[in-house]
């Protein structure tokens, strides 16, 4: 085995220490040049991984920077949510999702989705024309497609990536 | 958080603000930070909200 060799700075000391508990621990150097960070004291230091560990292919995955799943009938409730400090009822089928931390600026997509209830008629859930995404909240709405009439909907899902 | 934030639109309609309980701040916080700047609010209960919203868009706020 090649010799491990422990070079400081000029000041200070490079301490490996093992754990005060019994068994076996191996820390595992990158396999090809790089770096491997076991600490950091600023987001800057923490390398950014490019891919969801679960995501195949090379194309870069793209987590959601907020997400709402809520009840928009009867007594309106939020049932989970992430980045999402409220949301606005502002009428008939008709909400706004405030984010607890801003997006950078207002160029994100937006998904949104909810169940269907109106068996007759197609629905569809929009931003509303009249109010345009920004950094701190979107307006969305769910409505009948063929009447343009808004309408409550017992699960509305709204996801915001950038 | 059964508590909900009340204020009323340019329009004379009403908005209700639902908190979201995962998020940390307080309903005073989210107050400040989600209702239009300049708005009157109330935080109410949530259970005075009505939960027939057959006439959503008529509701009005006294």
């Amino acid at each position: 085995m090649a010799d491990i060799i422990l070079t400081g700075d000029t000041s200070g000391a490079i301490t490996v220490a093992a754990p005060a508990v019994a068994g076996t621990n191996t820390l595992t150097l990158p396999a090809s040049t790089g770096t491997m960070i076991t600490s950091a004291t600023a987001a800057a230091d923490v390398p950014k991984p490019t891919a969801l560990s679960t995501a195949s292919g090379s194309a870069p995955s793209y987590s959601a920077r907020a997400w709402v799943n809520f009840n928009g009938t009867g007594t309106v409730a939020i049932r989970a949510s992430g980045n999402v400090s409220s949301i606005t009822d502002n009428g008939t089928g008709d909400y706004t999702a405030n984010f607890a931390t801003a997006m950078a600026d207002a160029n994100y997509a937006s998904v949104c989705n909810s169940s269907r209830s109106d068996t007759n008629n197609a629905q569809g859930n929009n931003h509303t024309s009249t109010a345009v995404p920004a950094t701190g909240s979107i307006r969305v709405i769910a409505q009948i497609t063929t009447t343009a009439s808004a309408q409550d909907q017992a699960y509305f899902m709204l996801a915001i990536f950038r | 958080m059964n508590k909900r934030i009340v204020y009323t639109n340019d329009d004379g309609t009403v908005a209700v603000i639902v908190p979201a309980d995962e998020c940390g701040l307080t309903v005073e916080q989210i107050a400040a930070k989600d209702v239009p700047t300049g708005k009157e609010y109330h935080i109410v209960d949530a259970a005075d909200i009505p939960t027939d919203r057959t006439f959503r868009d008529a509701w009005t706020w006294e």
